[in-house]
């Protein structure tokens, strides 16, 4: 995995961020071969000072004491690309981003947020790793995640079934 | 079409995707006022959509509830939103149609409302569906759950959400 992106989404989740640049993360990212991290940290308002006052301008460093290229922004208006470009995604439990992700194919680790009141994003991707599409943890054990982390061990999602909602409404609506 | 804003928009706007838009027109796309994002999204979408017919409008109401509004000054914003729906479902005709599509969260509850109110009257009134979202699996949402009794197709997509006494049906993953 030579390139990672860790993304929070459109809102915050500073344990993500900070799980993501701790030096236990940035090791096992770096045993396991990575060379480039972007992280979009999104509205970021954590204790990690290098991160104060972060905008959309992406920020390139050089972190010598694990060997990689970190790239660190807020906010992007279309993650696409940048998860075309990764070989592994890390990413908030969010239900559109864990389906954009898997549709291109890409292996991704979720990491639902604790601090959601209605923690649904937490059964959906214990649910989704059940079924063996993605793999599930916490901001804590992140790294140990990264560390056993297979893409081959896990099942390519399904695409979109696209004529199923046209049939139901079509039946509904009178058409044949 | 009820844009609900962030992950409802997208949600809504998968479903429809692949659908055949040369049998569903004209069509109407009802989002909240101050979500410039979902309109532009519908805008968008119906610009990349191919085989269409017919035209789209991009038609706003106010919300039920603000994100954050404390729950005391709720009523009042919600029976304003509640008036100018009847009032274009009802008499404009704006916000008429053959079906109408509801993802959540809280506004389309008052849009749901709106249909009733033409029922009763005897009036034209859109078929209903409301489609829970693919991120609830074992729990439906807020508005599923105030929603499930009164609209006529009522859609989940995980297996757990249907039981046998409760209205709702599974087909598997719709986005």
């Amino acid at each position: 995995m030579k390139r990672v992106l860790f993304t929070v989404g459109s809102t915050f989740f500073d344990e993500l961020v900070d799980s993501a640049l701790s030096d236990i993360v940035l090791e096992a990212l770096h045993s396991r071969g990575a060379e480039e991290i972007t992280v979009q940290c999104g509205a970021y308002k954590g204790k990690n000072k290098e991160l104060a006052g972060i905008s959309s301008t992406p920020v390139l460093s050089w972190n010598e004491e694990h060997g990689l290229q970190l790239e660190i922004y807020a906010f992007k208006p279309n993650l696409t690309e940048e998860f075309m470009r990764a070989d592994l995604v890390v990413s908030h439990a969010g239900s559109g981003t864990i389906i954009d992700v898997l549709r291109l194919g890409k292996p991704l680790i979720v990491v639902p947020n604790p601090s959601l009141l209605d923690n649904h994003q937490q059964d959906l991707a214990t649910e989704l790793e059940k079924l063996g599409y993605l793999k599930a943890t916490t901001p804590r054990s992140l790294h140990d995640c990264i560390s056993k982390f297979e893409a081959k061990e896990l099942i390519p999602f399904p695409q979109k079934d696209k004529g199923k909602f046209q049939a139901i409404l079509d039946e509904m609506m009178g058409f044949d | 079409m009820f844009l609900g804003s962030g992950g409802h928009t997208s949600e809504l706007l998968s479903l429809l995707s692949d659908l055949d838009f040369s049998r569903y027109f004209p069509r109407t796309y009802i989002v909240s006022d101050g979500d410039a994002l979902s309109a532009r999204k519908a805008q968008d979408f119906e610009n990349n959509k191919s085989n269409k017919k017919g035209s789209y409008e991009i038609f706003t109401i106010p919300r039920a509830r603000r994100v954050h509004q404390s729950l005391f000054s709720t009523p009042p914003t919600a029976l304003r939103s509640l008036l100018v729906c009847v009032y274009h479902m009802m008499y404009t005709g704006q916000l008429s149609s053959d079906v109408l599509l509801l993802n959540g969260p809280g506004t389309c509850f008052v849009l749901c409302i709106s249909a009733y109110v033409n029922r009763f009257m005897g009036l034209p009134s859109p078929k209903l569906i409301y489609i829970e979202s693919f991120a609830r699996v074992n729990s439906l949402s807020l508005s599923g759950k105030l929603l499930r009794p009164f609209v006529d197709k009522f859609i989940v997509q995980w297996p757990d959400l249907v039981s046998e006494n409760d209205r709702g049906e599974y087909h598997g993953w719709l986005i």
